[in-house]
């Protein structure tokens, strides 16, 4: 029995480890597409 | 179907992508259920429960390898930019996946086989493709100036050695079980593996899809950065 809880254990936290690093990358990305929109708004002024 | 993609609204692709997130959660919950109620096999007992999961990753990581060498081929010779992306995104999951199945298989040999490991012909060439695969993500970030098509070359070294894991248990003396094991399975076991190996397909082409559209995002961002660049030099 551990050695079942350990194997998925160890497999979702894997996954969930994943699914938060590109969580992450998504905000990092939020970040600089507004720091691009606030460019162009400079550039428009 | 990607020239469709590409023109649905961005509503719509998040309304598709939560949707095929929902059937991916909904597919483990009944794979679940499955292994749960699939009977226990006699010789090793509960342990081979870890079989559901362990299969479905290594198919996995096979499955990253293939895609990650197709970009990689595109990106070589056709210089696709997005094909060097893809292999990336791909490459990121063989090496996810990859762990899974050299974590999930030693504690299922402790048991079964007494040793966490052995140096058989299954066991070592599943673990160098997984290095051949960390081995590419290594070269992309600290490879310099032709990091890209370094990482490319070793992909298809990969790829190359999916036969050789695949094929091992047959041409060379293994105590890993063969690839017959699959019809062998009980009548109660087989629903269990088959739901096990969709739902885990499943969040494959999740994690796929969602971290290629961030590449791609990060692409067409650094262009547009350029284009800004140039634009504010130009500006008095």
């Amino acid at each position: 029995m551990k050695m079942v809880a350990l194997a998925y254990g160890f497999i979702w936290l894997a996954v969930l480890v994943y699914v938060s690093l590109v969580g992450r990358r998504l905000l990092r990305l939020d970040g600089e597409m507004d720091e691009l929109r606030r460019r162009i708004d400079r550039l428009n002024r | 179907m990607r020239a469709i993609m590409s023109t649905m609204p961005s509503r719509t692709k998040s309304s598709l992508f939560v949707g095929a997130c929902a059937i991916t959660a909904a597919l483990f919950i009944i794979a679940s259920r499955a292994i749960v109620e699939a009977p226990q096999e006699v010789t090793m007992g509960l342990v081979q429960k870890i079989f559901y999961f362990h299969v479905p990753c290594a198919w996995l990581l096979m499955l990253s390898t293939l895609v990650c060498a197709g970009g990689s081929l595109s990106y070589l010779f056709r210089g696709s930019e997005r094909g060097d992306r893809v292999g990336l995104c791909a490459a990121e999951l063989g090496v996810l996946f990859g762990l899974c199945v050299l974590v999930s298989g030693p504690l299922w040999a402790k048991v079964a086989w007494g040793v966490y490991w052995q140096w058989e012909a299954r066991l070592t060439s599943s673990l160098l493709l997984w290095l051949m695969l960390l081995a590419y993500l290594l070269a992309r970030r600290y490879g310099g100036a032709s990091a890209r098509q370094l990482a490319a070359a070793l992909a298809l070294f990969a790829a190359i050695d999916i036969p050789l894991v695949y094929f091992s248990v047959r041409f060379f003396r293994s105590i890993h079980p063969h690839t017959t094991v699959v019809s062998t399975l009980g009548p109660g076991m087989r629903p269990a593996f088959w739901l096990a190996l969709v739902a885990f397909t499943a969040l494959w082409s999740v994690l796929f899809y969602a971290r290629l559209r961030a590449e791609n995002t990060h692409a067409r961002l650094v262009e547009l950065e350029v284009l800004l660049d140039q634009a504010e030099e130009k500006k008095p």
